[in-house]
């Protein structure tokens, strides 16, 4: 499981916790987010993320 | 006392900027905003008026003669964070852009996003959670040292109204002989809405402070912020002087003056609720959710202002190009169709995003270091204050103002 950062404003997407609050399962891999899928804090796109180690 | 020849003070030094910021946010009535907006809210969305004239505060002189418009409703004051091709913050250019300059504050795309990504740099949650142990921690037990060997104290005169600005001097590594001055300076700054004329010598003079930092700090290769933001650098690109001082310029308002605020309104809000501070104090894993919901139940900021680009209708309102629309993002974290009984301070409830740092492009860049200073501060506050609860002598804290709402005292004791 990985975690990925945005770019814009430092909101992470954690693959093992997804974002059931917007109805993406926990365990929900990056590539399996939607393409059009924005930043839930800033609307950044997913282009504008970046992998992060925690 | 020993002065600084390297720091201006006002031409008139006993002009008081703090008092004069304090009635620039203050509501005249004492009117609780919030029961107002909701008994609104009730009938529609968007309402064409000035929302200070409404909840008792002074005008903003910056903003006179442009057409206003509140935003209540949660899904257009969604629309109007989320759609900043019509909702500019250009806005901020007649009041912020005076006093701080090019901050990001006054930008938008594409300009904004270039340099938001060179400052967020360094504020992402990896470099602030370090700050934690070498700039938080040091700040917050110094404070407390102060006064928890008497028993009582006022959370806000005594803890909160300085730890986030210590932090910022810190960060900055201001030499100590120049910190009474540049403090008075960056309040000055805020004063624009009300006093033009200060808030502009204030931005003048700070100016010429930082530019001094910039020079001495710019190739030194040194570890504090005014350092490593000169030296950021995305593909090649570095930010330009102005956009940076203009940043600094907003740091005291921007990161300190919204910490210390924010800070009260949590203290305010656990320890008017036994339980929940009893809850909090035992199992430091809610931390996080009663911050979060310190910032739902009383954000600091309360209002977000835009200006109309192009004519727009929102809540079958026409409303024209040039206007000022206020997103009322207190109202939001208000809202009873989001949050059930809303007026209540609950650390229980479900994770659900709240606007007390906004939302979209402009959402606060600082968030992440926020988190780690009210974190901070509130384990600090329980590890030398025990058996902490409200002082029964005095009223219980109330969080009072229109925007940048604050209580006016936290009054504590504890066992010495
Ligand atoms: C609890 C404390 C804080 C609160 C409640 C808060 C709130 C906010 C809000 C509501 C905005 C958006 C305003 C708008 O869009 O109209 C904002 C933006 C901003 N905040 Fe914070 N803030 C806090 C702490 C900080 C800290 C510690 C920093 C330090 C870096 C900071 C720096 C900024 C900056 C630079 C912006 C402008 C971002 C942009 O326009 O892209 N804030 N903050
Ligand atoms: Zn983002």
């Amino acid at each position: 499981m990985k975690t990925w950062q945005c770019l814009s404003c430092g909101f992470i997407y954690d693959e093992a916790l997804g974002l059931p609050q917007e109805g993406i399962a926990p365990g929900t891999r990056w590539e399996d987010v939607p393409t059009d899928w924005k930043c839930p804090d800033c609307g950044t796109g997913k282009a504008d993320f970046e992998m992060v180690e925690l | 006392m020993h002065r600084s020849n390297r720091i201006a003070d006002f031409d008139d030094p006993s002009f008081d900027p703090f008092a004069t910021f304090e009635s620039a946010t203050q509501s005249g009535s004492g009117e609780d905003p919030y029961a107002r907006l909701a008994e609104m809210r009730r009938q529609k969305s968007v309402f064409e008026l000035d929302y200070r004239e409404l909840l008792g505060s002074p005008p903003d002189l910056t903003m006179q003669g442009l057409p206003k418009y509140m935003v209540l409703g949660a899904a257009d004051i969604q629309q109007v964070l989320e759609t900043p091709q019509l909702f500019s913050n250009t806005i901020f250019e007649r009041n912020v852009g005076l006093c701080f300059g090019r901050s990001l504050t006054v930008m938008d795309a594409p300009e904004h996003t270039r340099y938001r990504r060179l400052f967020q740099k360094a504020f992402m949650p990896s470099v602030v959670s370090k700050w934690g142990d070498t700039l938080v921690d040091p700040v917050v037990h110094g404070l407390i040292e102060g006064f928890k060997g008497k028993g009582r104290a006022d959370l806000v005169r005594e803890f909160t109204q300085y730890y986030p600005f210590q932090i910022i001097y810190r960060q900055l590594e201001l030499p100590q002989a120049d910190i009474a001055v540049f403090h008075k300076l960056a309040v000055g700054l805020t004063c624009i809405v009300v006093d033009v004329a200060h808030g502009v010598e204030a931005s003048q003079k700070l100016g010429a402070y930082y530019a001094l930092l910039l020079d001495e700090r710019r190739n030194g290769g040194g570890s504090d912020l005014v350092s490593t933001l000169a030296q950021a650098e995305i593909e090649g690109e570095r930010l330009p002087d102005e956009v940076l001082v203009s940043f600094l310029r907003q740091l005291i308002n921007a990161a300190g003056d919204t910490t210390y605020r924010a800070t009260s309104s949590l203290l305010a809000g656990l320890l008017s609720n036994p339980d929940q501070l009893d809850a909090v104090r035992r199992d430091r894993a809610l931390i996080p959710a009663a911050i979060e919901e310190a910032l739902r139940w009383e954000p600091p900021v309360t209002v977000c202002p835009r200006l109309t680009l192009q004519p727009v209708v929102l809540d079958d309102v026409q409303i024209p190009a040039g206007a000022e629309i206020d997103a009322m993002t207190g109202a939001y974290n208000r809202d009873p169709a989001r949050y059930d009984k809303p007026d209540r301070f609950d650390i229980g409830r479900k994770p659900l995003r709240h606007m007390g740092f906004a939302y979209g492009a402009h959402v606060c860049i600082g968030q992440h270091l926020a988190r780690v200073e009210m974190t901070r501060a509130l384990n600090a506050l329980f590890d030398h204050l025990p058996n902490l609860r409200l002082d029964p002598d005095y009223e219980p804290p109330q969080v009072t103002g229109v925007n940048m709402r604050v209580p006016a005292a936290v009054h504590v004791r504890f066992d010495a």
